[in-house]
């Protein structure tokens, strides 16, 4: 009689393929948002290289105001790595991005694939990890991740905004723009006294042009 | 066997303490209220102890405040949820303004005739406490207004503070509660 075709062998088999898998559910679930924060923080440092790259095409097409838009992302894209970063290293982690060689076209292309980006973010990508990070109640997570979804759903209105007047942008100045210096928060006015989403005061947004 | 709580995070206390100020500044003037009716000897103790529930209201607003705050950086934004917190956000900012003013005039009220060595009057025990609560009416006015804008926070767009887990039971989340109340317009 084959010892691995018993009842008792069999049944040892099968308590441990439970135990394995009991352990990688369990193992799975704990990575994932650090797994999520690793993605995120790869996706921000080369959204901020590109927006750069924009930025820099924006100018030489003499397009001064989306260069600023585009200068002005960049910075809250840095401030959004920033963020995740110190979450990954809280937990335990190194933060790593392997940064891609910018693909620049014209700024209309470039607009639109900056908006294609940031929706695709604020619809899709924050707000799954978002999910992930409140089941695993992972306050830094939620907090980084709902910073940088806010922020987006922003870069988002104003690229749609500077794509829909593009044609009047042709020879325009270098405009301004204001960054939140803790969440990235974008925006061309300081109508609020403090930061809509993280409650900083307008005083310290940083000036973009 | 029954266990206390898990204690919450800093950014998860704004439901636990935010009880505080509404009751203790509410319950204030009730005090000061039964002074003024009383006779200077008489009123004086009900005119601390309105000063001292003032006083621990005025600082528990400040402790609600920075947790609101703490709470609101973790809330998900979008549709109507913005307006509200920001109308919230800056009514408590009100609030703790006024208060803070309201609790020096008090102070004031109640210790100036003890430093001066005057003599408690009607003028001081009952006027001047009747008059101070029609500019406090004015602090009841935006404490509830930043309660009923919290609420709504609350109630109608399903928007709280994320709370630690519990064994064996998981919490909503602010999403999920979110979601029933209104779509998501982000």
């Amino acid at each position: 009689m084959n010892h691995a075709e018993s009842p008792i062998g069999n049944k040892i088999k099968m308590v441990l393929v439970a135990c394995t898998l009991i352990l990688f559910a369990a193992g799975a679930r704990a990575a994932t948002t650090l797994e999520n924060m690793q993605a995120a923080y790869n996706g921000e440092s080369n959204a901020h290289a590109r927006y750069l790259a924009f930025a820099g095409k924006a100018d030489s097409e003499g397009y001064g105001q989306v260069a600023s838009l585009f200068r002005a992302a960049a910075r809250a894209e840095e401030i959004h790595a920033g963020n995740h970063a110190a979450v990954i290293r809280k937990m335990g982690a190194t933060p790593a991005a392997k940064i891609e060689a910018p693909v620049v076209k014209s700024t209309r292309e470039n607009l639109e694939a900056a908006i294609k980006g940031e929706t695709y973010e604020r619809d899709h990508m924050y707000p799954d990890f978002l999910s992930q990070a409140r089941k695993d109640h992972n306050l830094a997570a939620i907090k980084s991740l709902n910073f940088a979804k806010t922020a987006e759903a922003e870069h988002a209105k104003l690229y749609s905004a500077a794509l829909t007047q593009l044609d009047h942008l042709k020879g325009s100045q270098a405009g301004t723009y204001f960054v939140c210096p803790k969440c990235g928060f974008t925006t061309q006015e300081l109508s609020f006294a403090k930061c809509p989403s993280c409650f900083t005061p307008k005083e310290k947004f940083e000036k973009i042009s | 066997m029954m266990h206390l709580p898990p204690i919450p995070a800093w950014e998860s206390l704004h439901p636990l303490v935010i009880h505080f100020p509404i009751v203790l500044l509410l319950l204030s003037p009730l005090f000061l209220l039964i002074g003024a009716a009383l006779s200077p000897a008489k009123g004086l103790p009900y005119r601390y102890a309105g000063l001292l529930i003032l006083l621990l209201g005025t600082v528990s607003l400040f402790v609600a405040a920075a947790t609101g705050e703490a709470a609101g950086e973790l809330a998900e934004r979008g549709g109507g949820v913005d307006a509200v917190l920001t109308a919230h956000e800056n009514l408590a900012s009100e609030t703790r303004l006024l208060f803070v003013g309201l609790s020096v005039i008090l102070l004031g009220m109640i210790a100036l005739p003890r430093i001066l060595h005057r003599q408690e009057t009607r003028l001081s025990s009952t006027f001047m406490p009747l008059a101070y609560l029609v500019f406090y009416s004015v602090g009841i006015l935006y404490l509830v207004n930043t309660a009923h804008a919290g609420g709504r926070l609350v109630h109608e767009f399903g928007v709280h503070a994320e709370m630690p887990a519990s064994d064996g039971a998981t919490s909503a989340t602010a999403t999920e509660a979110q979601e029933p109340a209104e779509s998501r317009t982000d």
